[in-house]
């Protein structure tokens, strides 16, 4: 501790390269912590969205091709189904040169309540759901970002179907993707009136009454249609939205793989620092070998101060990661509803423990060099070329 | 002090063998100031360094203040020199981001002393070499002269036996030499050191008490320096 003065004071000796070393380091440090939330964010917006009793299925080339509707009643008569809904994209836009700004699907109200019990809709709602063809339940982030409220009516322009629809807003639901729903027969019935015939469902969603039977369900579902014109792909809902996160998973492992990149980069920055900081003053580490500080002493110093610029750096860097994080979580809790899913995003205690040792194993790996072929040299020979 | 008995040191630059100092032996007593003078080249630095314990010799003995300094591993001989030996070196060599009373206090971080007890050993040795009001100022902020009287400081803070000096007065005018000097001379005289200075400056004779004049390694005439002489004819 008592050299603790002497190796801040040398950290202060060029204070805008410590400052930016210091800054590299940071940066590297905030990056990791941010990375390493993205994972257990991931799967925490994954157990939150999904229901283990709930399961989906669609056409086992994709959820883009259809199955016969009739599949619909064949799956609610399953043993073990308590109800089950079809879904059809509508892929409405409110202005078409934006595009869809959020999902549309035409559902069965019938069924729509047990499939989704535990989003908890009141029953007024799910009266008016049922009672009005021109009923829609919007996800509460999508009112708030257009802000609107239950009785407004909007319209939406098909971009799969020729048709231009208005709904009327009788409540809100709770899905994180932002989702619309509105009843099937209303499309159903406009496509009749264009000419349309609509005897086709996207995918088909069902509750089991037990969470130990989904998975005989599940497989009994696809052997009935295993000869049919549709072989179909049942999951679970945790599956089924795994696998749309399976793509942005795979991303994450890449930007972890650059983050890591990054980080042995910063090593590298931070020897080079390092070692330009010794060389500088090989003669001043020459006088006090040779005022009697010990090899062991004079590496630990060196190394010390590698450390010590790391530490405060990873400590900087995780701060600033986890204020980052907090920032986006109020913001997504509370300005922008829209967010929701970012509010799993949060940095644990783990991780910045972990970040900041990363910060100092970086400071000690880059100093360890420099400060042994500092502590090696000889004090004659040094003198000699120096002085 | 310093026993040095047939020391021989030999360096390769490249292809070629210099022969730094050649069958040198030396006796100096306890306190007193020695100069070692020679051209450059003449192998003076390096007998310094040998007899500081900052080199060893190919062959031959070294035996300061009773200990014998060949047979020392590197850490002994670091030791050697954190508790017998002071330095003081031509271009001052200061810790630049430490101001003069954190400077002396440097050896002493060595020693087992408390913080409180490093700064009042430190402040008294500045005392002695007349720098008590300037310690809280960095190097870049004191003249050459007091530099290097913050050096001697540091030099004599450990309360070393044996100050060695490379050229003390080579980047120094003709005034603060003569006070380097004197000073020195007083740390021989009234703190009972032995000090060693190498040195091209012909005013040094008059301050001490040997010459040492070496050329190409070998010890060529030692004699005695002005200040003997004025010892003996004060004497006679």
């Amino acid at each position: 501790m008592k050299y603790l003065p002497l190796v801040w004071r040398n950290l202060g000796r060029n204070p805008l390269r410590s400052v930016l070393t210091a800054a590299a380091i940071a940066l590297a440090i905030a990056l990791v912590c941010i990375l390493r939330t993205m994972p257990a964010g991931l799967d925490a917006i994954l157990a939150s969205a999904a229901a283990n009793t709930r399961i989906s299925t669609h056409n086992e080339a994709g959820i883009v091709y259809s199955m016969p509707y009739s599949y619909l009643a064949k799956v609610r008569a399953v043993p073990g189904v308590v109800a089950a809904i079809s879904w059809n994209w509508f892929g409405g836009a409110l202005d078409l040169t934006k595009g869809v700004e959020f999902p549309n699907f035409a559902v069965d109200p019938d069924g729509f309540a047990e499939v989704y019990a535990d989003w908890g809709l009141e029953p007024k709602v799910l009266e008016d759901f049922r009672k009005y063809r021109d009923a829609a339940l919007v996800a509460r982030q999508t009112l708030e970002k257009h802000r609107w409220k239950v009785g407004d009516v909007i319209t939406l322009q098909s971009t799969v179907f020729p048709v231009t629809l208005s709904f009327r807003i009788v409540g809100a639901n709770p899905n994180q993707g932002g989702a619309l729903y509105f009843q099937r027969e209303y499309l159903e019935q406009a496509l009749a009136g264009a000419g349309v015939q609509f005897d086709t469902t996207g995918m088909i969603w069902s509750r089991v009454d037990d969470p130990e039977r989904v998975a005989p369900v599940m497989r009994q579902i696809d052997e009935m249609f295993r000869n049919s014109e549709a072989i179909t792909s049942t999951e679970t809902e945790k599956s089924f939205i795994g696998n749309f996160f399976g793509g942005l998973k795979q991303l994450v492992t890449i930007i972890q793989i650059v983050a890591a990149l990054v980080t042995l980069c910063i090593v590298f920055i931070a020897a080079n620092t390092a070692s330009m900081s010794i060389r500088e003053r090989v003669g001043e580490i020459a006088i006090l070998k040779a005022i009697g500080f010990r090899r062991q002493t004079i590496f630990s110093t060196l190394l010390a101060e590698a450390g010590l610029l790391a530490l405060v750096a990873g400590i900087i860097g995780a701060v600033a990661a986890f204020g980052m994080l907090k920032a986006l979580q109020l913001y997504a809790t509370g300005a922008g509803p829209q967010l929701g899913p970012l509010t799993a995003f949060a940095v644990s205690n783990a991780i910045l423990v972990q970040a900041i040792f990363i910060a100092f194993f970086i400071g000690i790996l880059s100093g360890w060099v420099p400060a042994l072929g500092a502590s090696r040299r000889s004090v004659a020979q040094t003198l000699r070329e120096v002085f | 002090m310093i026993d040095l008995v047939n020391v021989s040191r030999l360096y390769h630059r490249g292809a070629d063998e210099i022969h730094a100092l050649e069958r040198v032996s030396l006796h100096v007593e306890r306190q007193r100031f020695v100069a070692l003078m020679g051209p450059s080249g003449s192998g003076k630095s390096t007998l310094l360094n040998v007899l500081a314990g900052l080199d060893r010799p190919n062959s031959g003995e070294v035996t300061v203040a009773g200990k014998r300094l060949n047979e020392m591993s590197e850490d002994q001989l670091a030791a050697f020199r954190a508790h017998t030996v002071g330095f003081v070196f031509q271009f001052f060599n200061l810790i630049p981001v430490l101001n003069g009373v954190e400077n002396v206090e440097l050896p002493l971080l060595l020693t087992n002393l408390g913080k409180a007890e490093r700064r009042q050993r430190a402040e008294t040795a500045l005392r002695i070499v007349g720098l008590a009001d300037r310690g809280d100022h960095r190097p870049r902020e004191l003249s050459g002269g007091e530099q290097q009287r913050v050096a001697i400081a540091r030099s004599i803070v450990t309360d070393a036996e044996l100050i060695v000096a490379d050229e003390p007065t080579g980047d120094l005018d003709a005034k603060n030499a003569e006070e380097i000097l004197s000073l020195l001379q007083t740390l021989r005289r009234d703190f009972a050191k032995t000090v060693v200075i190498v040195t091209h400056d012909p005013r040094a004779e008059k301050w001490v008490d040997e010459v040492i004049h070496l050329d190409k390694g070998v010890l060529l005439e030692k004699r005695p320096g002005g200040a003997a002489r004025g010892a003996a004819g004060a004497a006679g």
